[in-house]
């Protein structure tokens, strides 16, 4: 009786893991099997069907081409935002971590509560002030208008403040104090090195937040030859015939999207994430998981 | 080398209410090994760290060869120190290890690669030179900590509890080795440890605290012999010496029901109340019905002699006492050891007995 019951159970666990993995899995495979097929296609056959590698090939082309290559400076200009943001962010939030886990100084714990508060606040409450900032600065249109707020990353500096508060024993610095380095010094020489997998994985959530952002870049950018891939993804929607049909008359000469090319779009756009995680992952999971065990 | 001095050196940690380390007068002389010894929370490691400059020193002033180096941070103060976990740079390799003070101090590359080298040959770890702490074993990272130590050629040398994390057999090796090494050196060293018998094996002189306070600075013969007080008495010694409740009479102490002689008189009223001291080594076994009686609840037989646990009977505790019984540890020869439960009769050696006042545990003078 008790054998079934827990037979049962395990049934009934099973079967909500499924439902759930179906419901977040359909839209990933959909997504990486619509620029196998035509538009047409795609609307009538299986979504699970897989069209044809030509059509993947011709799908490819037409994004890539479409308005005169639009899409690859979109790109250009999230890798520039994105890899200068990061690279701010993670020289700014590494020290700023190392400093409040194992340095004394006034108003220590006064910064870390403000850090924690911040970093709890919705990021989009700050772009209309950042944006007076910039504009103030005369930073408006210009690529460091996208940068510079990147390099302000509290979540960075809480995880690098954990990881040093738990993984870094505090004699170490003192031996290295004690060897006649200065506070610099220790920093460099000492905290960094061991600092690896949370350096990656700081710079790997301050790339994400940086390529995903969509409403900091609509306000600080202007023109086509300054979007980034985000933003340029919802130019691509603007011009997806089936999206807006009012717009898109028959027989008009302007070059109109459809669904599978827009699919492609957004392939082409989470995939610099996906490299990254890629390159990042052994030190990410060393990361996330460091201080967890006592070595 | 160089001459350590505390003057008045008092530090008191935030929300504590009493001193860490609590108007510390000490002279680490030059070339000296001098072992700080104490219970957990003595203030012993805090009084190592205040003169390495890890520790704040709220009042009072700590001399290094005459200079006042109390506002120098650690790397002005021409130290070196061994931690209790090594703290080795997990990221560096043994040579890397021992050079760092060195490169920090911006020495010449092929300076620091010959005195590595003269360093790692003293500590025979030469063949581990190109190896990371996490490939060495607990007793190799102990001797690179020390030879990170030795390669700078500093003034004063600081051991924090170096041998806690080795194993018994290794600890007794080890410790001599340390020794002979400073002695060889003559590198003024201050060593903490809470273990006495690697205070009393390994120091010129041994210093007692308890509570932030020192208690007693003196020889390990010195300690053992003229206790201070009751605590160092207890302290020092292993088996720590017996502290028997006792009460002075004519010509000596009544312990329990048993009067013992004293060949001089203790400058003490007669009826007052005392603590007597009592090592193993003080006490034998005597003929039935001579002597304190105690019965046996352990014997530890360790070859070349044992060790009696006896409770002491006829009300030891003196006349009324409702005090738990008080437990002795003898130390009597290997052979003809009584078994568990037996009752036997104690004698104390003449001239061996040891006296502190009941109420403030310090020594009476006989």
């Amino acid at each position: 009786m008790a054998q079934s019951r827990r037979y049962g159970l395990q049934l009934v666990g099973i079967v909500i893991l499924l439902v759930f993995t179906v419901f977040f899995f359909v839209p990933i495979v959909w997504l990486f099997l619509a620029p196998t097929k035509t538009d047409g296609q795609l609307l009538t056959e299986s979504p699970f069907a897989f069209g044809s590698f030509s059509t993947f090939a011709h799908t490819l082309h037409r994004i890539v081409t479409y308005s005169d290559y639009s899409l690859l400076i979109w790109l250009k200009n999230s890798a520039i935002y994105s890899f200068g943001g990061t690279a701010l962010a993670v020289i700014a939030a590494i020290p700023a971590g190392y400093a409040l886990a194992l340095t004394h100084f006034i108003g220590r714990r006064v910064l870390l509560v403000i850090t924690l508060v911040v970093m709890i606040m919705p990021a989009t409450a700050l772009v209309l002030p950042l944006f007076l900032e910039i504009n103030k600065l005369g930073l408006y249109g210009t690529i460091w208008a996208l940068i510079l707020p990147f390099g302000f990353f509290p979540f960075g500096v809480y995880l690098t403040y954990i990881y040093f508060s738990a993984t870094i024993p505090k004699d170490l610095l003192a031996a290295a104090r004690i060897d006649g380095a200065g506070e610099w010094r220790v920093f460099w020489h000492i905290a960094l090195p061991l600092a690896k997998p949370i350096v990656a994985l700081v710079g790997f959530f301050a790339f994400v937040a940086s390529w995903n952002n969509f409403f900091l870049p609509f306000v600080m950018t202007y023109d086509n030859s300054q979007y980034p891939v985000q933003i340029g993804l919802q130019q691509l929607i603007g011009s997806t015939a089936s999206f807006n049909p009012a717009n898109y008359t028959a027989g008009s000469s302007v070059v109109v999207l459809h669904r599978p090319d827009l699919a492609m779009a957004v392939i082409i756009a989470i995939a610099p994430v996906l490299l990254v995680f890629l390159f990042a992952q052994r030190s990410l999971v060393s990361g996330m998981l460091a201080g967890a065990t006592k070595e | 080398m160089a001459t350590v001095t505390f003057d008045e050196a008092t530090r008191t940690y935030l929300k504590s209410d009493r001193p860490a380390v609590d108007r510390l007068n000490l002279e680490v002389r030059d070339g000296e090994l001098l072992v700080l010894v104490g219970p957990s929370g003595c203030g012993k490691t805090t009084t190592l760290r205040m003169l390495a400059g890890l520790e704040h020193v709220d009042e009072g002033s700590i001399l290094i060869d005459g200079k006042n180096v109390v506002n120098l941070p650690p790397r002005e103060r021409d130290i070196a120190m061994v931690f209790q976990n090594y703290a080795l740079y997990p990221h560096m390799n043994v040579a890397q290890n021992m050079g760092f003070a060195l490169r920090m101090a911006k020495v010449p590359k092929a300076d620091i690669d010959r005195r590595v080298r003269a360093a790692a040959k003293i500590l025979d770890i030469e063949e581990y030179l190109g190896r990371k702490p996490r490939q060495l074993s607990g007793g190799q990272r102990q001797r690179v900590a020390m030879g990170r130590a030795i390669v700078r050629e500093p003034r004063v040398f600081l051991m924090d509890e170096p041998l806690s994390n080795l194993d018994a057999k290794l600890r007794v090796a080890t410790r001599a080795e340390i020794a002979t090494l400073q002695r060889t050196l003559g590198v003024t060293t201050l060593y903490v440890t809470h273990d006495q018998v690697e205070a009393m094996t390994m120091g010129d002189r041994v210093a007692v605290m308890k509570d932030g306070l020192l208690q007693q600075c003196d020889a390990p013969r010195a300690l053992y012999e003229r206790p201070v007080n009751a605590f160092v008495a207890g302290f020092i010694g292993s088996p720590p010496m017996n502290l028997v409740p006792g009460s002075v009479e004519a010509r000596g102490v009544k312990v329990g029901s048993t009067h013992i002689s004293v060949t001089d008189a203790l400058p003490k009223p007669i009826g007052d109340s005392v603590t007597v001291g009592l090592r193993p080594e003080a006490l034998a076994l005597a003929a039935p019905g001579d002597g304190i009686p105690a019965v046996v609840r352990i014997v530890e037989d360790l070859g070349a002699e044992s060790f009696l646990h006896v409770e002491l009977a006829n009300g030891a505790n003196g006349a009324g006492s409702l005090q738990a019984k008080t437990n002795v540890i003898a130390r009597i020869e290997p052979h003809s050891t009584p078994g568990n439960g037996e009752l036997v009769h104690l004698r104390v050696k003449d001239g061996s007995m040891l006296f502190f006042d009941a109420e403030t545990g310090l020594a009476i003078p006989t």
